[in-house]
């Protein structure tokens, strides 16, 4: 990241080649100006580049050039980006917040797609500045035109002031603002700041939707003259009144006053209100009215919106999930102009969705089943675990996590966890990754007996002491951080196991 | 567990849910499991916003941090609890305050471009917002009266500089990291049975030292013959306490080529021991001050 924000111009313009016809007379010194490529042949330079890294990255296995792919396009033209935008009809949408950005661009882009839309997107997770350029790049021609009707982005918290000015969103999503990474990103409040100013950015013809759920994201920018769209649930049942530990805008954020709950979902979010100062809940636009489980994993959904009462089975577990699906569906009813989709449409979209790797993804191990878990932050962390619980039997555990620059260095959020939940049904841990000692140390705090935890930072290692300790027809359940969980899916993907994720 | 000890240790956990942000209770769980391993009971009475609780009842009390808005509650409630808080200390229980607890344990904390917060005024410490977040592995040297040396390893998030004054020692002396304000090598600070430190982690179950320093002083304060803590299997927390002091050390040796690199180039290294990716720009207003 820092290589290219180093050779990034600051303003534009500088570090770029003059403009052509700005009638300068060439200085002593620059007169070589003319052999030097235009702005266009370096555009078009940085396009092919990009594109041709990619092919050779994905022919030599080297990751499938996720980022490579930009971070090429980039060094030749750092305008790449803009210009791609500049050139493009296609409506863009930007994803963002804490948890639940792959998933619900994928529910997004199956929507899109269901209703007759093609669409360009980034890869699973790639949501840094040369992902967002990678997807650019590669769905675009050699003139930059892109073809997509629909430009799809998930795009960093912190990231994602960097990307707005070249690739100005039709519509921008926040799913929700945990603490997450706050040695990368400071303070909840600097963030949620940072996000506010994107949206004040915004004309009035784009669209911001917000989740209502998030007090703090609800409070954004109420100013601004962007469209707001507010989704949300509203369904009646038992739901606890009372927030989990790790939950973070617990207080109105306008008086600080302590808020009060109708119906808590996850974590923070749910129907509040302040019985200080009034700040409550907005009017949903669109309103996950019930939420019933569905036989299989996963729940069956009734949705209102402005465009119609949609009943979606949302094959992936967890109210986390519905809220996903309701933010897609928002996204979706929100685009200007609107368009049409059938609910039938929309259902058989929804239903053949499969999660996106690391998501609770299963995969075959010989003889032997692999849950893959990626987990991140507290929110996260608990919410996959409370699926994982439901399911039968003693747990045998791999847990990894590393620091990276995308992981952090700081992994105090372990102890915001839920891990004594786990420990009862611990059958066997294993820890690795560079920061292995300190998941140890958290799981012999949460209660798990030191004598069924072994501690081996290699990923390979690990992998297969862990699952050689599970015993045929039982699943292996990994859960860790970013960089881990694709390292020991890179080596699932060497025995042959998972497909490659560029493939996804 | 063992049975037949019959010493319990009481701990008044403060704001729990206000000021608890970075596996601040990790440190809770940390004396309550050594505790625990070793047979002594404990109880744990939670205390939020509005509630106050007996602390003279109290042998150990728990203060940590949080974000300025959350950090300005807590110094409006606390000035409520303030008495009975600072008598308790002035009895000697022991208090273990950490980055924001730690800052309203001083005499004020004035973020950039807020007002000032008051501080309960127990320790002699006077903070300030800075321009930059020092954020990064810390090791501090510490010595408790013992007369063993001691290293305590964790992670600070702070823009808030600490300044002693005569009135309160530092808790210890930094090897890596910024620790109270990246300028002096002064990292927390004492005063009687009160211990505030910058570092989370959280600080406690990797320092298993410093917890168990805690318990025999809150057993002392409960008892008059506490008798020896029975020691542990500290296994875990060794290895977990190596791994954050390497990662601390690398840090240092970073900035250390970093230092020579600039010097080399004829120009001065100012500000804090954090390394590059660390310092970060504070921006403007509240929303960057200190947890």
């Amino acid at each position: 990241m820092s290589i290219i924000a180093s050779r990034r111009p600051a303003k534009p313009g500088t570090g770029s080649p003059a403009k052509p016809g700005t009638g300068s007379p060439a200085k002593p010194g620059t007169g070589s100006a003319a052999i030097h490529p235009s702005a266009q042949a370096r555009f078009t330079l940085a396009l092919a580049a990009g594109k041709a890294a990619g092919t050779a990255s994905r022919a030599l296995r080297a990751g499938g050039g996720t980022s490579f792919v930009g971070k090429v396009a980039l060094r030749i033209d750092p305008r790449v980006l803009g210009k791609v935008a500049a050139a493009s009809d296609a409506h863009t949408v930007i994803v963002t917040g804490s948890n639940g950005k792959t998933t619900t661009c994928r529910m997004l882009a199956a929507l899109a797609q269901a209703g007759g839309l093609t669409v360009t997107q980034n890869r699973s997770g790639s949501n840094l500045l040369q992902g967002v350029v990678s997807a650019a790049v590669r769905g675009s021609d050699l003139r930059g035109r892109m073809g997509a009707q629909l430009f799809l982005l998930e795009v960093d918290e912190a990231t994602v002031r960097r990307v707005t000015p070249d690739v100005p969103p039709g519509t921008f999503l926040i799913t929700n603002i945990f603490r997450d990474q706050l040695d990368r990103f400071g303070e909840l409040y600097s963030m949620a700041k940072a996000l506010e100013s994107v949206i004040e950015a915004l004309p009035a013809s784009a669209t911001v939707v917000l989740n209502a759920d998030d007090p703090l994201v609800a409070s954004l920018a109420p100013g601004a003259p962007a469209r707001r769209v507010h989704f949300g649930i509203r369904a009646g049942g038992a739901s606890p009144l009372r927030p989990e530990h790790s939950a973070d805008t617990i207080r109105c954020v306008r008086c600080q006053h302590l808020l009060s709950y109708r119906a808590v979902y996850l974590s923070h979010l749910g129907d509040y209100e302040c019985p200080e100062c009034g700040q409550a809940r907005p009017d949903l636009d669109i309103a996950v009215t019930s939420v019933r489980p569905s036989p299989g994993s996963g729940s069956e959904i009734t949705a209102q919106t402005p465009a119609g009462t949609f009943d979606l089975q949302v094959p992936l577990p967890g109210v986390h999930n519905v809220y996903n699906a309701a933010a897609a569906l928002a996204s979706w009813t929100a685009l200007a102009p609107p368009r049409p989709l059938v609910p039938a449409q929309a259902q058989r979209a929804m239903a053949a969705l499969r999660p996106a790797f690391g998501r609770l993804e299963e995969i075959r191990a010989g003889d032997r089943r692999v849950v893959l878990a990626f987990v991140k932050n507290p929110t996260a962390y608990n919410a996959t675990l409370r699926e994982v619980l439901r399911r039968p039997g003693r747990k045998h555990v791999l847990a990894a996590h590393s620091n990276t620059v995308v992981d952090g260095e700081d992994f105090a959020w372990l102890w915001d966890v839920d891990l004594e939940a786990l420990v009862p049904q611990l059958a066997r841990l294993v820890a690795c990754g560079t920061r292995a000692e300190e998941v140890a140390l958290r799981f012999k705090y949460a209660g798990a007996d030191p004598s069924i935890t072994q501690v081996l930072p290699s990923r390979t290692a690990a992998l297969q002491a862990a699952l050689a300790a599970t015993p045929p027809g039982e699943s292996l359940y990994i859960f860790a951080g970013y960089t881990p969980m694709r390292e020991l899916r890179g080596v699932m993907q060497r025995r042959g196991w998972v497909a490659p994720s560029w493939k996804e | 567990m063992t049975s037949g000890d019959s010493r319990t240790i009481r701990i008044c956990y403060l704001y729990p849910r206000l000021l608890s942000v970075a596996g601040d209770r990790g440190n809770l769980f940390a004396l309550m499991q050594r505790c625990a391993w070793r047979g002594i009971h404990y109880r744990v009475t939670e205390a939020d916003v509005g509630e106050v609780p007996d602390f003279t009842q109290c042998d150990l009390v728990m203060l940590h941090g949080g974000q300025d808005r959350e950090m300005g509650v807590a110094a409006r409630d606390l000035a409520a609890k303030s008495g009975a808080l600072r008598e308790a200390i002035e009895g000697d229980a022991v208090v273990i305050a950490v980055c924001a607890g730690y800052q309203l344990l001083g005499h004020s904390y004035a973020p950039v471009g807020g007002p000032p917060i008051p501080g309960l005024g127990v320790l002699d410490v006077t903070t300030e917002g800075g321009p930059t977040r020092f954020i990064g592995h810390v090791a501090a040297e510490c010595e408790l009266g013992s007369g063993t040396k001691r290293v305590l390893t964790g992670f600070e998030n702070h823009s808030g500089r600490s300044y002693l004054g005569a009135g309160a020692q530092p808790l210890g002396r930094v090897l890596a990291g910024a620790g109270n304000n990246g300028e002096d090598g002064t990292e927390g600070a004492r005063y009687r049975e009160v211990y505030a430190t910058y570092l989370h982690g959280p600080v406690l179950p990797k320092n298993p030292w410093l917890a168990d320093h805690l318990l025999s002083r809150a057993l002392a304060h409960r008892y008059t013959d506490p008798g020896p803590l029975a020691p542990l299997g500290d296994r875990a927390e060794a290895d977990a306490h190596t791994a954050a002091l390497r990662l601390a050390r690398r840090q240092t040796g970073k900035l250390r080529s970093a230092t020579a690199a600039m010097s080399r180039l004829g120009r001065s290294v100012r500000g804090p021991a954090t390394t590059r990716r660390a310092a970060r720009p504070a921006g403007s207003g509240a929303a960057w001050t200190s947890r």
